[in-house]
């Protein structure tokens, strides 16, 4: 390959400095060009936040407080107080369905993602593509079957209403299967050679080997249960067993409107995920992009 | 005699081989079975279960459900919500694909240039579909309200327009949800167009410039044919979850005004569970079903044609 003369920063300094100013030219340029967006994606949020931390007074107040006068804490001393709107259980419900769910489809994919690629049994071709298949049918069909099949299970208000259903989910298979491809068959000889059985080279072998992509279908998993409303809204009705989203519908929803009470649990609801977004954000990112791209 | 039993003796060695090879592969089955129970239980019967129950005039408190055939299908064509509600949906899909895909491609173009805060503006942008669609739903509710609303502030304080009643008129309430949905969602096709461009390889850009070829035509006659594939992947996947819209005019308009923003899903689950009426319910499911992999089919064709250059 031709090698470019810039490659080299010891040869030239002045084309350095010039590609320097440069790079500062296009930081300004490129920020001037994307800052309405930037507006328009914080502003929102902003507005939420300030809306938590106003009286339930001065919500209809127009034009619009940014900074709330005065800055009030009564939206969440409320919420915390109301026996009937118990988010610290929905917040936990949410977390313990979404953990579940998320581990369930890990491990699962995981191994059929590993038979797919790496294993002969007969009818493998016809089983993967049935569960290609079943990719191009929308889930609006398949509700009211699952709804009426709970409903049969007594499992209508339960945690596996929402994580069961969702082990089904084939889409970590695919890209599992991906990944266990490009493992080289060596290495699974090797620990063959070794006296290994098939289930200790998929365990200590071969997993290890993928960690990157189980990391991205747990963090693709768990944001769907995390966030998703419609199904939790159809099998469960019981405030006990509720999940967050389900929970802000009820406070926004409910006989009385009290609408900073709605923004403050909207605030609850989305700091500890914006956190934990924050402190993950490349390795959520890669994931993302890793789950969005297997697709293909 | 030996010559005639040879064949024989091969036949029952190939037999008793192929017996071996099974016995050594049905262990593998293990590998497959948990997910394929849930599978079958949960995605593949349902999918068969929810075509027949379309054929039944299904009630949730019946022992025995009545077999009508059609009738739900005939029932659908006289529909008038469900013909508006199928409406909705398709221009409110249309209409969020294309304005995701368009704000998602520049600003992936914009993010792929390295340059300070390059990869803050990426983190920052996709922070919006992080939110739970219930958070979505109670901003969007504030975000167009008339009297207090956010885009209604901007217009009246900044710009000093009249008011504009955007969740009270048909013409305008499918776009102010797609705009609220762009935003939240609009995070995903970014990154996804982020990886597809950075496949790209950099010498056909360093080769249009030595041609003189300038930025504008560098996207429309390198960026553009070499993300097809990418962009075929995110318009179907994008088409395919937003037909299925439902919490956003849920939560923001509750299909209003009239039915000028219920969407199918959002009627789909009036029909099922306020109403409780599945077996129509189900006939619904399975025309949004066919409408949809008709509509994907035909994208896919055609961008693939063009994907083929």
């Amino acid at each position: 390959m031709t090698t470019l003369p810039q490659m080299n920063p010891f040869q030239n300094t002045t084309r350095m400095r010039s590609s320097r100013s440069k790079e500062r030219r296009r930081t300004i340029y490129m920020w001037l060009i994307l800052l309405p967006l930037v507006f328009v994606v914080i502003i929102p949020l902003v507005y939420m936040t300030a809306m938590a931390f106003t009286l339930e007074s001065n919500q209809l107040n127009f034009p619009i407080e940014w900074i709330p006068q005065p800055t009030t804490l009564s939206n969440f001393t409320h919420i915390f107080a109301d026996t009937t709107l118990p988010i610290v259980r929905w917040f936990i419900n949410s977390l313990i369905v979404s953990i579940i769910g998320t581990v369930v489809i890990v491990f699962l994919s995981t191994l059929s993602g590993y038979a797919f690629a790496r294993l002969e049994f007969p009818f493998k071709n016809f089983l993967f593509s049935l569960l290609i298949f079943s990719l191009m049918i929308p889930a609006a069909i398949t509700l009211i079957p699952v709804f009426l099949l709970l409903r049969d299970f007594k499992m209508l208000n339960t945690y596996q209403a929402i994580w069961l259903p969702a082990s089904a989910s084939v889409l970590g298979i695919f890209l599992m299967r991906q990944h266990f491809y490009a493992i080289p068959q060596d290495i699974e000889d090797a620990a063959r050679m070794d006296g290994a059985g098939r289930f200790r080279i998929y365990w200590q072998v071969c997993l290890p080997m993928v960690r990157s992509s189980m990391v991205a279908i747990a963090i693709f998993s768990f944001l769907l249960l995390w966030n998703d409303l419609f199904w939790p809204l159809i099998v469960l009705s019981e405030r006990e067993i509720l999940t967050l989203p389900v929970g802000l519908l009820v406070i926004q929803q409910g006989s009385y409107i009290q609408r900073g009470l709605a923004f403050a649990a909207a605030f609850i609801a989305s700091v500890p995920a914006l956190i934990f977004y924050a402190i993950f954000q490349r390795k959520i990112i890669a994931g993302i992009t890793m789950t969005g791209m297997a697709g293909q | 005699m030996t010559s005639y039993t040879a064949p024989v003796d091969k036949a029952a060695e190939m037999v008793a081989k192929r017996r071996k090879k099974l016995r050594k592969q049905l262990p593998n089955y293990f590998f497959i079975l948990p997910h394929y129970l849930f599978f079958v239980v949960f995605l593949l019967y349902p999918i068969y279960r929810g075509i027949q129950i379309s054929f039944y005039d299904w009630k949730i408190m019946l022992e025995d459900q009545k077999f009508i055939g059609l009738a739900n299908y005939q029932a659908l064509q006289a529909d008038t919500v469900f013909r508006e509600s199928f409406g909705n949906t398709i221009y409110f899909a249309i209409l969020t694909v294309a304005l995701n895909v368009i704000v998602a491609l520049l600003v992936a173009t914009a993010l792929k240039q390295s340059f300070r805060g390059s990869n803050f503006l990426r983190v920052l942008f996709y922070a919006p579909s992080i939110l739970s669609v219930s958070v979505l739903g109670i901003i969007g509710t504030r975000i167009w309200d008339t009297q207090l609303g956010i885009v209604n502030y901007f217009l009246v304080t900044l710009l000093g327009l009249p008011r504009v009643s955007w969740l009270g008129q048909p013409s305008l309430v499918i776009p102010a949800l797609a705009v609220t949905t762009v935003w939240w969602t609009f995070g995903f096709p970014m990154l996804v167009f982020l990886a597809g461009l950075q496949g790209i390889p950099e010498a056909l850009y360093e080769a249009a410039k030595i041609d003189g070829a300038g930025r504008l035509q560098t996207f429309r006659h390198i960026t553009i044919p070499l993300i097809m594939p990418t962009m075929l992947f995110v318009v179907v996947t994008q088409f395919i979850s937003h037909m299925q819209v439902f919490a956003q005019p849920f939560i923001i308009t509750g299909g209003g005004p009239g039915n000028g923003s219920r969407t199918a899903v959002m009627y789909l689950y009036e029909t099922a569970w306020k109403f409780f009426r599945f077996g129509y319910a189900s006939s619904i499911s399975v025309v949004l079903a066919v409408v949809m992999i008709i509509i994907s089919a035909i994208l896919f064709a055609t961008m693939r044609q063009r994907a083929e250059y």
